[in-house]
C-alpha cells in the first residue's frame, strides 16, 4: 500500500500481484460510499468487422456469471438500494454503484463477479435485440445523429469514426464467440482499475479486492492506441425529416493528458459556456436556440467543437457567427475578468464534486487515466487557477481555430453545397 | 456513518411574507437554495400560454441596477451556479454557491425578482427564440410525446407546456410580461429552502434584507389546480425509427395518505433493473432499450406512467406486456419485491443526501405539497410501513380501468387511434 500524495493524503492507491489498480479516496463525512470499475476499453479498440461490441459488451456483463443469473445479479443491486449502471465511451467501459456504507463489500464483490461474465449465447441473442432498439432509438434523436455523423468524418479512417453502438449490420452479425475472445483480450486486470470512495477503511477495500480480483489471469498488454489525423473540409448529411439544421466547426486540440487542458477547457467556456460570448451574440442574438463549444478528448488527442442548431433557414447565419466568435478570441484575447469568472464557476462545481462520492468516483477515473494519479480538490483548483488570459492566447497560436476547420451541417438542408 | 434521523430543519414564516426552510449541515462545503414562486403555467390568462415561462426566463435578462450580461457577470464573481425554469404550478429559481457567498447570491436574486425591467429588445428576441424552440421540440420525440401527452392526462389548463403554442407566443407583449409579473411575483407568494452549512437566523437576516416590502405579504396559495383527465388512445403520426408509448392513470396526490403505496409500487415496476418493466419487457423479451414507469403529482391531483420506446412491429407486444405487468401485481407480488422497493427508496435518500442540492431540493419539494419539512425519521417510517396487503388495498381502490395512452411514430397502435374517446379504453387495465 502506498499512499499517492503525503501522509495526509485522503487517497490510497495500490496495485494487486495481477496488475490491477486500486485507487481509493477517504471522505470521512459522507453517510455513502461508490465503487466502480473503469476498463480500458471502447469503441476504438474494435475492428471494423466489430463496431459495437465494446458497447454490446457492457450490456452482456449485466447477463450472468458463473456464480449469477442475470437475474439475481439485479436483485442483488436492487436489494442493496444500489444506483448502479454502466457506461461505454470511445476508449473506456466503466461500470459503478453507489451505495450506503454498510453496503462496500457486497457492493464490490458483486460487481467483481460481474467482470468475470459467463456471456451466456441465450442471453445473447435476447440481448442483441436490446441493442437493435438502442440503435434505433439513436436514430430518432438529431444531436445523437449529427454527433455519430461528425466523428465519422473528422476521424475518417480511424477506429474513432464508428458509433459507440455500432452498426446494425455490425450487431446483427456479432457472434457470441467473437464477443467472448474481445472479452478475454480486454477484460484483464492489467487493463483495469478499481475506484472507490466514500466513508471507508482503505485496507478494507484492498482486503476485499485482493479476495475477489486477486486470481484474476493477467493478460499481455493490449496493443498501443493510435492517435487520429483530424479531417479538414465539409461534409453535409440531409435528412429530411428533423426541423433543425446542427451546424459543427471542428478543429485539433490537445489530448486530455495535456498539460495545457485547462486552458482549453477555459478558453471553451469563456468562447461556449454559460454566461458566454456565444450565448450573448448567437442565442440572446435570435440566431439559433442553442450553440456552445465542447471539447472532446482522448487520452492521446482531442478537438474543440463549436456547434450550434438552428432553424434551416438560419444555418448561414449561424455559421457565420461562430466563425466570427472564434476569430473574435484569437484577436480579441479574453479579458481577466472573463477568464477570472471561469475559474469561479469552477471553483463552485469542483466543490460541489468534492461532496459525493459518485461524483468524486468519476473525478478520480479521469484523475488516473489522465493524470497517472488521484488528484485532490485543492490540487484540481490550482490548475485551473493557473489559467490566465496569455495562456490562452499561447494556446490559440498553437492550435488556431480562426481558420477553415471541419464543418459538418446535418438536417433538412442540403447546406452548403459541395 | 448513516443520514442523520434527527437533522435540524427549520420553518418559518417572515413577517414580508416569505415562508422558507432550512436543513443544516454543518460539514458541507456548499450551500443550495431554491426559490419557488406561485408562477406556474396554470396561472397564464388562457389566451396566453408560455406567458410563465417567458417571464422566468427574462427575469435576468436586465434589471433597474444592471443589463442582463451584467447580472450574469455578477452571478460569476461569486461562482454561483444557477438554474430556472417554469413548471405547472411554480417558477424555481436554484443556486448553489460556496457558503461565504450565500448572502450576495441571495441578493442578486432578489435584484432580479424584484426589479426586472423585460427591455422590450429582449424580450423581442426571447419570443423569436420560443418559436424556434417549439419547432426544435419536433426533433425531440420523448419531449414532443410529453407535450403531446400532458393535456390529456392533465387538461387544458395544468396540462399546458412551458413553451406554450405558436399563436399564443404571437400574442405575447412586453406588456403582458410585466403584468404576470406584477400580479404573480411578490414575498407572499414565495417559498425559499436553503441546505448546507447555514443556520435559520443567518437565512432569516438575508431574506427579510432581500425580500421585505417586495409585493403584497399576505401568504398566497395557488388553491387545487383544475386536474382533468381523458382517457383514451391517441396517436400522433410523425416518421421515426421507433414508436415512442406512454401511458397513464390517475393515482393519489403527494400528501395522501396511500402516497408511499403508491411509491413502493412504482419501485416494483421500475425501481431498478430487477423491476417487473425491466425484466418483462427488456430483459425477458428484448422487445426495447427503454422503458420505465413515473409518477406526476400537481397539488391535489397524481397520475402515474408507464413509457416505452420500441420499433413500430413491436409496439404492440410492448404496450401488451406492459398492461400485463400492472395487472398481474395484485396477483403475485412477493414479499422480496416489496422489500427491494423499499430498500431502494430509502437508500436513494441516503445516498443522494449526500449531495446538498439533492436535500435543498428535498425541502423544498416538502414544503410546497405539506407545508412544512418532513423529517427524514418519518420520510422513512412512511415507506417502511407499506404491507402487501396496503399494495392489493391501493391496486383495488383506485380505478385503472380507463387509461390515457400516446403513441408518437410511424403507425398507430389500435384502430380508432387519433381520436380521443369517452369509452372505457379497450386495453384498460383490469381493476
Amino acid at each position: 500500500m502506498s499512499p499517492a500524495t503525503s501522509a495526509t493524503s485522503p487517497f490510497t492507491v495500490h496495485t494487486l500481484k495481477n496488475g490491477l489498480s486500486v485507487v481509493i479516496e477517504e471522505m470521512p463525512d459522507v453517510c455513502s460510499v461508490a465503487a466502480g470499475f473503469l476498463c480500458r476499453t471502447g469503441a476504438r479498440d474494435e475492428t471494423p468487422p466489430l463496431a459495437g461490441v465494446s458497447h454490446f459488451l457492457e450490456h452482456m456483463m449485466f447477463k450472468g456469471t458463473s456464480r449469477r443469473t442475470w437475474a439475481q445479479i439485479t436483485i442483488d443491486f436492487d436489494s442493496m438500494g444500489s444506483a448502479y449502471n454502466a457506461f461505454t465511451s470511445e476508449d473506456r467501459t466503466i461500470y459503478y454503484g453507489w451505495v450506503r456504507t454498510k453496503d462496500l463489500e457486497p457492493q464490490i464483490e458483486l460487481l467483481a463477479d460481474m467482470m468475470r461474465s459467463a456471456i451466456p449465447l441465450d442471453e445473447f441473442t435476447t440481448e442483441k435485440n436490446v441493442i437493435l432498439e438502442e440503435i434505433a432509438m439513436s436514430k430518432d434523436n438529431l444531436d445523437h445523429v449529427a454527433f455519430d455523423f461528425l466523428q465519422e468524418k473528422v476521424f475518417a479512417g480511424h477506429p474513432l469514426a464508428w458509433p459507440i453502438l455500432g452498426y446494425d449490420s455490425t450487431v446483427q452479425s456479432l457472434t457470441r464467440d467473437q464477443m467472448w475472445d474481445y472479452f478475454q483480450q480486454r477484460y484483464a486486470p492489467n487493463n483495469m482499475l478499481l475506484v472507490v470512495a466514500g466513508a471507508l477503511k482503505p485496507e478494507q477495500v484492498i482486503e476485499v479486492a485482493e479476495r475477489y480480483c486477486g486470481s484474476w489471469p493477467r493478460v499481455t498488454d493490449p496493443p498501443k492506441r493510435v492517435p487520429p489525423k483530424v479531417a479538414r473540409g465539409v461534409d453535409v448529411l440531409k435528412l429530411d425529416r428533423f426541423n433543425q439544421q446542427v451546424i459543427a466547426l471542428t478543429f485539433p486540440s490537445v489530448s486530455a493528458c495535456d498539460s495545457r487542458i485547462e486552458v482549453v477547457s477555459a478558453a471553451a467556456t469563456i468562447l461556449g459556456g454559460e454566461n458566454s460570448r456565444m450565448y450573448w451574440d448567437i442565442v440572446q442574438k435570435g440566431i439559433a436556440p442553442r450553440a456552445g463549444a465542447h471539447h472532446l478528448d482522448f487520452t492521446d488527442s482531442g478537438v474543440l467543437i463549436l456547434y450550434g442548431s438552428c432553424d434551416p433557414t438560419n444555418a448561414e447565419l449561424l455559421l457565420d457567427a461562430l466563425r466570427k466568435e472564434a476569430r473574435r478570441l484569437t484577436d480579441e484575447p479574453p479579458r481577466d475578468a472573463e477568464v477570472d469568472r471561469v475559474k469561479n464557476r469552477r471553483r463552485t462545481s469542483v466543490a460541489v464534486e468534492a461532496e459525493a462520492p459518485y461524483y468524486r468516483l468519476t473525478q478520480l477515473m479521469d484523475d488516473m487515466e489522465f493524470h497517472g494519479r488521484p488528484r485532490t480538490v485543492d490540487e484540481a483548483l490550482a490548475e485551473v487557477d493557473a489559467v490566465t488570459s496569455d495562456s490562452i492566447v499561447k494556446f490559440l497560436r498553437e492550435f488556431p481555430i480562426d481558420g477553415e476547420g471541419h464543418l459538418t451541417s446535418v438536417g433538412p438542408r442540403d447546406w452548403p453545397k459541395l | 456513518m448513516t443520514r442523520s434521523l434527527s437533522e435540524k430543519i427549520d420553518h418559518n414564516t417572515l413577517a414580508c411574507g416569505v415562508e422558507y426552510g432550512v436543513v443544516e449541515l454543518p460539514k458541507r462545503h456548499v450551500a443550495a437554495f431554491q426559490i419557488r414562486i406561485l408562477a406556474g403555467t396554470c396561472n397564464e390568462p388562457e389566451h396566453l400560454p408560455g406567458l410563465a415561462r417567458l417571464v422566468e426566463d427574462t427575469l435576468d435578462k436586465g434589471t433597474e441596477r444592471h443589463t442582463g450580461r451584467e447580472l450574469s457577470d455578477a452571478f460569476d464573481v461569486i461562482g454561483a451556479g444557477r438554474n430556472s425554469g417554469a413548471g405547472r404550478e411554480t417558477a424555481a429559481f436554484t443556486c448553489t454557491v460556496l457558503p461565504e457567498h450565500f448572502e450576495r447570491a441571495l441578493e442578486l436574486h432578489a435584484e432580479l425578482l424584484c426589479q426586472p425591467t423585460f427591455p422590450d429588445d429582449v424580450v423581442k428576441v426571447n419570443l423569436d427564440l420560443t418559436r424556434q424552440e417549439l419547432k426544435a421540440l419536433e426533433d425531440e420525440p420523448q419531449a414532443l410525446l410529453d407535450k403531446l401527452m400532458a393535456p390529456k392526462a392533465l387538461g387544458p389548463i395544468l396540462g399546458r407546456h412551458p413553451l406554450g403554442d405558436r399563436s399564443g407566443i404571437d400574442r405575447i407583449t412586453t406588456g403582458d410580461l410585466r403584468q404576470f409579473w406584477k400580479s404573480h411575483y411578490s414575498s407572499g407568494r414565495m417559498i425559499v429552502s436553503v441546505a448546507g452549512p447555514m443556520n435559520e437566523s443567518r437565512v432569516a437576516a438575508a431574506l427579510n434584507r432581500c425580500f421585505e416590502g417586495f409585493g403584497p405579504s399576505k401568504r398566497e396559495t395557488n388553491g387545487l389546480p383544475p386536474a382533468v383527465f381523458t382517457p383514451g388512445v391517441n396517436h400522433h403520426s410523425k416518421d421515426l425509427a421507433q414508436e415512442h408509448i406512454a401511458v397513464c392513470w390517475p393515482g393519489v396526490d403527494a400528501t395522501h395518505d396511500d402516497f408511499p403505496i403508491q411509491q413502493v409500487i412504482l419501485g416494483v415496476l421500475a425501481g431498478g433493473m430487477s423491476g417487473r418493466l425491466f425484466t418483462e419487457v427488456r430483459e425477458k423479451q428484448g422487445l426495447v432499450y427503454w422503458v420505465s414507469a413515473w409518477q406526476e403529482t400537481p397539488r391535489g391531483f397524481g397520475l402515474l406512467y408507464m413509457g416505452a420506446s420500441t420499433t413500430p412491429e413491436r409496439c404492440k407486444k410492448t404496450y401488451d406486456t406492459l398492461l400485463r405487468e400492472v395487472n398481474r401485481l395484485s396477483d403475485d407480488l412477493t414479499e422480496s419485491e416489496l422489500e427491494r422497493a423499499k430498500t431502494g427508496i430509502i437508500a436513494g435518500w441516503e445516498t443522494r443526501g449526500d449531495a446538498t442540492r439533492a436535500r435543498c431540493s428535498e425541502l423544498a419539494s416538502d414544503l410546497y405539497f405539506f407545508g412544512r419539512p418532513m423529517p427524514m425519521s418519518e420520510r422513512v417510517s412512511r415507506i417502511q410501513r407499506v404491507t402487501r396487503d396496503d399494495v392489493s388495498r391501493y391496486l383495488r381502490t383506485y380505478r385503472r380501468d380507463q387509461l390515457c395512452v400516446m403513441t408518437l411514430g410511424p403507425r398507430a397502435l389500435t384502430e380508432g387511434s387519433n381520436s380521443t374517446s369517452d369509452a372505457r379504453t379497450k386495453e384498460a387495465i383490469r381493476q
